[in-house]
Order: C-alpha cells, then sequence, then structure tokens
C-alpha cells in the first residue's frame, strides 16, 4: 500500500485524513508535451503522464476526458511569465484512478483548474500547484456528483512562494447514497510572500443518510502581510429554501433534484467546450437542451 | 530612523519566583514498575487503582509518541520526576499551610481570590494538595469539593470515584493519557447534586514549583440532573532551564439538563511541555462551556473534547492563544455529536508573535445517529511579525445528511487603515495597534474571569511594546 494525498500538516491521525492509503502500480506510460495550440482536447482511458507549458505571455487550453480502468496518471504543469493555462478535467464514471497534478507559476501568469467528478468507484487526486512568480494566480473551481459507493479523495495545496500571489479555490458538490468523500484544501503562505491572498470555500450537500463526508481546510502561515480565509458548509438544504420553492409549486423530490444539479451546473459552464459537456450531460443521463 | 522599542519578553515576575525543594523529598526520575509502586504505596492506593497504574504503565511503555504537532523530542521523560512528596498533610486552614507554600500562593492572589469571590478553593503545589476548603453554605448544600486521594479513600464516595476515573479518558487514548495513568497525584473532586446551582464559581490552582517535575493532577466533575457549576482552574510555575512536564487529565460528566462552565488560564512558564487531555460527556438537554486561554509554556498540545452523548446537549468553546517567543502553542477543541438535535458552537483566536507559532487544530464529528444537529466553528489569526508562525487546522468528519456544519477562518495582519484612522484620533501607533489587538481578542477576554481578563489586557500592552519599529 502506498500512501498518497498526504496532508501537508498531519492532524489527529483516528480521523484517517492524513493521507489515503491505496495499493497502486508504477506509472508505465510515456510522457506527451502539450505546450502549442490554443484549445487541445484529450481522452485519457490509461495510465498517462503529460508535460504542459503554457509558453510566455501565451495562452493555452487543454481539456481532459478520463474514463476506463484503473490508472494513473501524472501531470506537470507550468505557466510561463505572463501566460495563461486553463486545464480542464473531467472524471467521468470509471475504476480506480489515482491523479496527480503538480504545477508552477510564473510572474503574472495564471492557472486555471477545472474539474469535475462524476460518481467513479475511487478516485484519489492531488493537486499542488506553486505560486512562484509575482503577482501569480491560482484559480481552482471543482465540483463532484457522488453517488452509489464511490469514493473521492482530493488534496490540494496552494503554495504561495511569491510577492502578491493570489489564490481562489471553489469547491462545491453532492454526496448520495453511501458515497464517500474527502477534500482537503490547504493555503500555505510561505514566508517572503508577502502582499499574498488566498481563499478558500467549499460547499457540500448531502442526499444520503449514510454518506460520509470529510472536509479539512487548512491554512499555513508564515507571513505577517497576507489575508487568508476559509469557509465551508455541509448539510442538507435548508427549510427556508425548501419552504420557498414549495410556495412556487415545485414538488419536494424536484427541489432535491434541481439543488443538486446546480452545484455541479456551475462547473459545467465553467468548462464550455459544448463536445465536453455533450459528452458530462450523456454520462449524466441528460439531454444537452436540459435547463 | 525610527528606533525600535524593545521588549524582549512579558514580565513574568508575578509567577518567577520560587522556593528550594528539599531533594529528599523528591521519588527517582524516570517511569518504572519501581516508582509506581512507590508512588502507590506513598498514596496508599486501594488495590484496583495499584493494578490500574501497572497496566497504565504497559500501555505507556506499548505507545508510540505523536506522529503530528510540536515537536517533544527535547523532553526527556526518563529524566522528569514524577512525584514529590507532600510536605505536609492536606489542610483545610490556610494557617496550616507551611510558611513557604502559603507564600507562594498568597503571591499569586489564590487566599484573597477565595475570600472576595470564590465558593471554594483547592491549591496543589507539585504533587499533592495542599490546601483545600469549601464555603459552609455550600457543603451544606451537598457539593463535594476535594481533592481526589480524599475522596477515593471515603467511602461515601470511592465506588464514585472507580466508576468514573479514566472512564472518558482512558489510559489507551495517547501516550502521555497513558503516563498520567500510572503516575497521577492529586487534583480535585466535585460532586453537585441535582438540582444544584453554585452561583459564585469553585477554583483550583495548580503551581508547579520544583525543577526538572512533571505534574500530574487529576480532575473529576460530577454534575447530577439540573445542576449548574462554574470551575475555574489556573496553572502557572517558575523558569527553569530544565524542561518541566504537566500532563494532567480533567473529566467531567454533565448529567441531565446539568450545565457546566469550566474555565482556564494556562500560564505555565517557558520551560514546560504542557500535554494536557480534558473531555466532557454531556446528557440530554444538558450544557459544557469550555473558555480556554493559553498563554504559556514552550509547547502545548491542548484539545478540550466534548461529547454530546444525549439529544439535545449543547457545549461551546471559547479559546484564546497568545503565542510568543520560544512558544509553540497548539491548541484547539474536539466535538462529538453523538445524539439528535445537539449543537456546538466553537470560537477561537490566536496571536503569533516574536517567532512564536501558534496552530488552532480542531476536529467536528458527526455522527449517524445526531440528526438534526448544528455546528459552527470560527478562528481567527493575527500575525504580528514576518518572523512568527500561524496555522489552522481544522477537519469535520460527517456522517448523516440531516445536519447544518458551518466552518469559516480568516487570517491576516493589523489593518493599516485602522491604525491610520485610530492615529488621526490622536493615538500614538503603539497605543493604536494594542488596542485594535485588544479589540481582536475581546469577544474572548469578556468570557473569562475579570481578574483574568485585566491580566490579559495587560499582558497584549507589554507585548505590543515590542512590535513598534
Amino acid at each position: 500500500m502506498t500512501k498518497l494525498n498526504k496532508l501537508p500538516a498531519p492532524t489527529f491521525g483516528w480521523l484517517g485524513v492524513n493521507f489515503a492509503e491505496r495499493k497502486i502500480s508504477d506509472n508505465t506510460a510515456e510522457p506527451v508535451s502539450i505546450s502549442e495550440g490554443q484549445t487541445v482536447r484529450t481522452d485519457i482511458t490509461a495510465d498517462a503522464r503529460y508535460e504542459l507549458t503554457a509558453q510566455e505571455n501565451k495562452e493555452l487550453t487543454v481539456i481532459m476526458y478520463i474514463t476506463g480502468e484503473d490508472k494513473r496518471i501524472d501531470i506537470s504543469a507550468k505557466a510561463e511569465s505572463g501566460a495563461k493555462l486553463t486545464l480542464v478535467q473531467v472524471f467521468d464514471k470509471g475504476a480506480f484512478t489515482a491523479s496527480a497534478l503538480s504545477a508552477e507559476i510564473g510572474d503574472s501568469a495564471q492557472l486555471s483548474l477545472v474539474q469535475l467528478y462524476i460518481g467513479g468507484a475511487d478516485t484519489v487526486s492531488e493537486i499542488a500547484p506553486v505560486l512562484s512568480g509575482y503577482g501569480s494566480t491560482f484559480k481552482a473551481d471543482i465540483g463532484y456528483l457522488l453517488d452509489g459507493d464511490s469514493r473521492l479523495d482530493i488534496n490540494l495545496a496552494a503554495d504561495h512562494r511569491g510577492r502578491k500571489s493570489t489564490s481562489e479555490i471553489n469547491v462545491s458538490g453532492v454526496l448520495a447514497d453511501i458515497s464517500e468523500k474527502t477534500f482537503k484544501g490547504t493555503i500555505d503562505f510561505k514566508n517572503g510572500a508577502s502582499g499574498a491572498k488566498g481563499a478558500e470555500k467549499e460547499d457540500v450537500l448531502l442526499l444520503g443518510e449514510k454518506v460520509r463526508n470529510k472536509s479539512v481546510p487548512l491554512i499555513l502561515c508564515a507571513e505577517e502581510d497576507v489575508e487568508g480565509s476559509h469557509g465551508a458548509s455541509i448539510g442538507r438544504i435548508n427549510d427556508e429554501h425548501i419552504f420557498y420553492m414549495q410556495s412556487r409549486g415545485i414538488p419536494e423530490d424536484k427541489i432535491y433534484e434541481l439543488t443538486a444539479r446546480s452545484k455541479t451546473d456551475r462547473i459545467i459552464k465553467l468548462i464550455g467546450d459544448e463536445e465536453t459537456v455533450s459528452r458530462i450531460n450523456k454520462s449524466l443521463g441528460r439531454s444537452d437542451d436540459d435547463e | 530612523m525610527k528606533e525600535k522599542t524593545q521588549v524582549s519578553d512579558i514580565d513574568r515576575s508575578l509567577y518567577d519566583f520560587r522556593y528550594e525543594e528539599d531533594e529528599r523529598d523528591y521519588l527517582g526520575s524516570g517511569i518504572t514498575p519501581e516508582i509506581i509502586k512507590e508512588i502507590s504505596e506513598e498514596k496508599n492506593d486501594p488495590e484496583w487503582m495499584r493494578e490500574f497504574r501497572l497496566k497504565s504503565l504497559e500501555i505507556y511503555n506499548k505507545t508510540p509518541m505523536v506522529d503530528w504537532g510540536p515537536s517533544i523530542e527535547e523532553l526527556d521523560v526518563d529524566n522528569i520526576v514524577t512525584y514529590i512528596r507532600q510536605k505536609s498533610r492536606m489542610n483545610t486552614d490556610w494557617n496550616d499551610v507551611p510558611d513557604d507554600i502559603k507564600d507562594t500562593f498568597e503571591r499569586l492572589g489564590i487566599p484573597q481570590a477565595e475570600r472576595e469571590s470564590l465558593a471554594g478553593v483547592g491549591a496543589q503545589y507539585d504533587s499533592e494538595l495542599v490546601y483545600h476548603n469549601v464555603r459552609k453554605e455550600v457543603a451544606q448544600s451537598g457539593v463535594v469539593y476535594t481533592d481526589l486521594e480524599s475522596a477515593m479513600h471515603d467511602e461515601r464516595y470511592a465506588d464514585m470515584i472507580k466508576e468514573h476515573f479514566m472512564k472518558l479518558v482512558p489510559p489507551t487514548d495517547h501516550k502521555f493519557a497513558a503516563l498520567h495513568g500510572a503516575v497521577w497525584s492529586g487534583g480535585s473532586f466535585v460532586y453537585v447534586p441535582a438540582g444544584v446551582h453554585l452561583d459564585i464559581p469553585l477554583q483550583s490552582y495548580f503551581r508547579l514549583n520544583a525543577k526538572g517535575a512533571g505534574q500530574f493532577e487529576h480532575t473529576l466533575i460530577i454534575l447530577e440532573e439540573n445542576s449548574y457549576l462554574h470551575f475555574i482552574e489556573g496553572c502557572s510555575a517558575p523558569k527553569y532551564y530544565e524542561a518541566g512536564l504537566h500532563a494532567g487529565c480533567v473529566e467531567l460528566f454533565v448529567g441531565k439538563g446539568a450545565s457546566l462552565r469550566y474555565s482556564t488560564i494556562e500560564n505555565w512558564s517557558k520551560n514546560m511541555y504542557n500535554l494536557n487531555t480534558k473531555r466532557a460527556i454531556v446528557s440530554e438537554g444538558g450544557k459544557i462551556e469550555w473558555v480556554s486561554g493559553s498563554f504559556g509554556s514552550h509547547v502545548s498540545y491542548l484539545y478540550p473534547m466534548s461529547i454530546l452523548n444525549g439529544k439535545g446537549a449543547r457545549a461551546e468553546f471559547t479559546g484564546i492563544t497568545f503565542a510568543g517567543e520560544g512558544q509553540n502553542l497548539d491548541t484547539g477543541a474536539k466535538i462529538v455529536h453523538n445524539a439528535p438535535d445537539t449543537s456546538s458552537y466553537m470560537n477561537t483566536k490566536s496571536i503569533s508573535k516574536s517567532g512564536g507559532i501558534s496552530t488552532f487544530r480542531s476536529s467536528v464529528t458527526v455522527n449517524e445517529k445526531a440528526v438534526g444537529s448544528k455546528s459552527s466553528v470560527s478562528c481567527e489569526s493575527l500575525m504580528l511579525d514576518k518572523i512568527s508562525r500561524s496555522d489552522t487546522i481544522p477537519a469535520m468528519d460527517i456522517r448523516t445528511d440531516k445536519c447544518d456544519i458551518g466552518h469559516e477562518a480568516k487570517i491576516g495582519r493589523i489593518s493599516d487603515e485602522a491604525v491610520f484612522y485610530l492615529m488621526s484620533r490622536g493615538l500614538s501607533e503603539e497605543e493604536a495597534k494594542a488596542m485594535i489587538v485588544r479589540g481582536f481578542a475581546d469577544n474572548v477576554s469578556k468570557e473569562l474571569p475579570l481578574e483574568y481578563a485585566v491580566e490579559m489586557n495587560n499582558l497584549i500592552g507589554l507585548e505590543m511594546k515590542g512590535s513598534i519599529g
């Protein structure tokens, strides 16, 4: 067994959040480099390695649609000075997936990460951006829709080293049936990252008596001149919201469906790419015209 | 260039006085079966307690050190003296307490506080209680407030002690809980009968005077149905170069509809390792309120735990931590929602300065049975310079969909705009910053007993003098 997704600052062992232990094999894939083209789409169904580079002052968008059997995905990304790298990852239903994304963000560069997890038997996802450049930006929008006995463990650690670097992490999702999710989100202000700002928000809707949600939002701070915040909201749909919608003639089961949908629709809208959205809708059993 | 105002450390002269111990009063250092048996003999333990101590020692030897939190590598437990013989028997008359001990507590203001505002006082000096007294009218209401050893030997309470002792914090909990089970000594026993509402607080004060020693007091409080108690705990020690260890244990049993407020002001000297364990279990409709101020010690691991075990049980935790030079204070709270309609609220502030490290660590667990439960956690941290550190490590483990859980945290510095505004109103920069920090800590300090709130405000003023430049 290998310890994956190690929490940058471990905590009480009995919570079971310090790492995710899984049996994994070596990633046998040859690395694929992508550094050109405005939008690149790629399907991943087996072990994969990618080296992504958004060159100085250029933009690069990479869309990964991930399905298939047990696999490891290792991505090394770089946004050079003034560049904008957008990485979209859709983890569709499938077997065990161990995904690791490391990234370096240069001066005034930006990495936008959009991730959507739809079911999936067992996904362990590590996200490790290093905001090394002055004014570098990391923005993450992550959504999940888990049902059945799906398991998801996400470990995101935004490492602020550059002055005036900014991170914004928004996570929202739905847990149904007996699914389990752990989200560990860390904003790490290193000494010297003066003027840095980091904000993290998680919104979890629970729709099953036997779901299990773990949320571990960390702020580590070794710099005085920073602003950091995190917020989390976990639970059912609040009674006032249900009452309001019922007063508008919407039946209760539809209210749950609509609210759950709103958590992932935000992410789907951000993905934008028609072809990818169409595949997501198909996987979710929705029509492209559904509103 | 502006000259920096320098105050290297806070004025601890109130606490940093000491009387030399007679080393013949020490049992040997280290943790061996022989030492444990000797402690047991010294205290005339009943057989079950003797066995409990030895069993705890076995657990201690098998249990690994924690693999998270601040480093305690420099703490050499084998060189800690775990027990110091008492110089006199426990007294209920202040005049009978030995002079040097009496002087110590008088300088700390304990007898004065008893006269003015407390229903009862206990004072522990090193390993044993030296004084315990409770007001006559309080005793007449059926409230028991005594040292744990006396209660254990009193046939009226012996079974109660056996039934509750280390049941909430078993020796298997962690290595220092096991150590506590093996070498515990002193501490208070409080029993509040059903329906008794104690309007004025009880206070126990723990003083560790001896060099290179440990203090392992055990506090056991039992509140019966619909009773109320405010219990205050204070701790201090003079500074030595040798490491000292505090591994106390607090177990609180809050009955149906009862309410307990437990306030602690921890001001150990900066050579102390404060590895304390506190836990409360709350029955239906009951309430536990923790108020915690952590200002002292070199290293602290302190997370009072509330187990909400009855329907509608509630917990509140209000805490402030101030980590200065040479301090690594890892504090917070743990809450377990184990019954329907339970609720919890956690509100903490931490301040780091002069290279101090402050960590807020928490857990909120909502079990399957806790339907309809609510929890809210709010923590704020303030960094006063570039050489300090402040970490926030909360965790939530939710196992039912019928609950509402909220968490928010913020970290930052003193806003330049706020300082500018106050300076435009005639305050100096130093005064403005001190006022802002006091304001930051205000909603916590107002929960502290008055004399401690004043002390905390003074401490902030002193610390802030060193931060301008």
